[in-house]
């Protein structure tokens, strides 16, 4: 085989085979999909960001002082954190994927889909995105809310004296709510101190600090919002 | 169909358009480039011209075969030693040798006068030095140098062959640079 010969033996052999190049489609979908997933990726972790913003900022970090380090710990919202890594980690994979994505540095992509993702996510947290999405998990199965909203679970221990509940029924200075395991609790409210924007309005759920008196008594210090912005609290 | 000593004014790009539309016209791509890309795979394999012409004729098959998924916002060259590129470290792997440099004489006047080291070239030193100072190399700085150096490839172009970030390839380049040189001077010092 001579070098002289190389494109006429490749001609031959295109003939011969019948080879065709494969369709104009095939790359264009290939490259369409690699768009999609990169622009899908980067929405999702959006709304991953809004939610953990969220969480972040209605988590009680004043309670530290009462609770512990490991309160903060079992409060930080890690579903929404991993999902957003992951998502991250998804879409600087495709973007280096697509025609001229790896002409970018690993840190320069990773910078811009921070940037991305902070601006649409808090753009999503300031219209009430995560705040919605909050409300409708916490009507859903049991098990992806103390997965996805782990405040329930944190917040469902009277006998270390923390409580939480829908409230069912009102009366001056007691409230009966019914907590995320389906018990009914009395709560004295007459020495609470009631923190942000709590309602008390039946049907609202709240979160509560106190002592457990009884199997479903319970004497309240503090009455808090399930919700609200706990950082601008103090 | 294209003539085949008209085809020098025509850019690659149009030779992409003219070849889907006939077969035929592929080889004024064919015959632009096999030389190009026969001393590529000759340089980053060391294969015998034997075994590298059968790598080139794949990587012609496969440059036809997917013609439609060039985009012309790379350059024709990039793409195609890109292939060329992939189908030469997929070959020495099936072969299972170590690459090592083989260099042309012509080579050799482009690698000293980049690395400046015309002196010593002149002092008709063993241009096995070179290879072998190449050879020892880690295949990454190996691929960069030979893309930069002897097939005078911009820093753009080599990301895109390699599919590396430029930075990246900048920071190859320089490193590749010096240790290419230590082990130059040792083996100078040692022969």
């Amino acid at each position: 085989m001579e070098n002289k010969n190389i494109s006429q033996i490749v001609q031959e052999r295109i003939k011969e085979e019948g080879i065709k190049p494969i369709s104009r489609k095939v790359f264009s979908i290939k490259r369409v999909a690699f768009w999609v997933i990169v622009f899908s990726s980067l929405l999702v972790g959006a709304f991953t960001f809004s939610l953990a913003l969220s969480s972040l900022l209605n988590n009680d970090w004043d309670l530290y002082n009462k609770f512990g380090l490991n309160f903060v710990f079992k409060t930080l919202p890690y579903f929404w954190l991993l999902s957003l890594a992951l998502f991250t980690i998804l879409g600087e994979y495709y973007y280096r994927k697509t025609l001229l994505g790896h002409r970018r540095g690993i840190f320069v992509i990773l910078g811009i889909y921070v940037v991305f993702t902070s601006v649409f996510g808090l753009t999503f947290y300031l219209v009430g995105v995560s705040n919605f999405t909050e409300k409708y998990l916490e009507e859903g199965p049991t098990v992806y809310r103390n997965i996805l909203l782990n405040r329930h679970e944190v917040w469902s221990h009277p006998d270390d004296g923390l409580l939480s509940g829908k409230i069912t029924r009102i009366a001056p200075d007691v409230l009966e709510i019914i907590d995320p395991n389906g018990f009914v609790w009395i709560v004295d409210t007459s020495s609470a101190v009631t923190r942000g924007k709590t309602e008390i309005e039946i049907g609202e759920r709240i979160k509560i600090i106190g002592d457990k008196t009884d199997n479903n008594s319970f004497d309240a210090d503090e009455l808090r919002p399930w919700i609200g912005m706990n950082l601008l609290m103090r | 169909m294209v003539d085949i000593h008209s085809c020098e004014n025509i850019t690659d790009e149009q030779l992409v358009e003219l070849s889907l539309s006939n077969s035929d016209n592929f080889l004024c791509l064919s015959k632009r480039y096999e030389d190009k890309l026969l001393r590529y795979i000759i340089r980053i394999s060391k294969f015998s011209r034997e075994d590298a012409l059968d790598v080139l004729q794949e990587v012609l098959i496969k440059t036809y075969y997917n013609l439609n998924g060039f985009d012309p916002e790379l350059k024709f060259s990039s793409w195609i030693y890109r292939i060329a590129h992939n189908e030469a470290v997929s070959a020495i792997r099936k072969k299972s040798v170590r690459p090592t440099v083989y260099m042309e004489v012509e080579d050799m006047s482009k690698f000293s006068d980049a690395f400046d080291m015309t002196k010593d070239i002149d002092n008709s030193l063993d241009r096995k030095v070179i290879d072998e100072a190449l050879s020892k190399l880690d295949e990454k700085y190996r691929e960069v140098l030979i893309l930069r150096f002897l097939d005078e490839k911009e820093y753009v172009e080599i990301a895109d062959i390699l599919k590396k970030p430029i930075s990246t390839v900048g920071n190859l380049i320089l490193r590749g640079k010096k240790l290419f040189k230590e082990e130059y001077e040792k083996l100078i010092i040692k022969n």
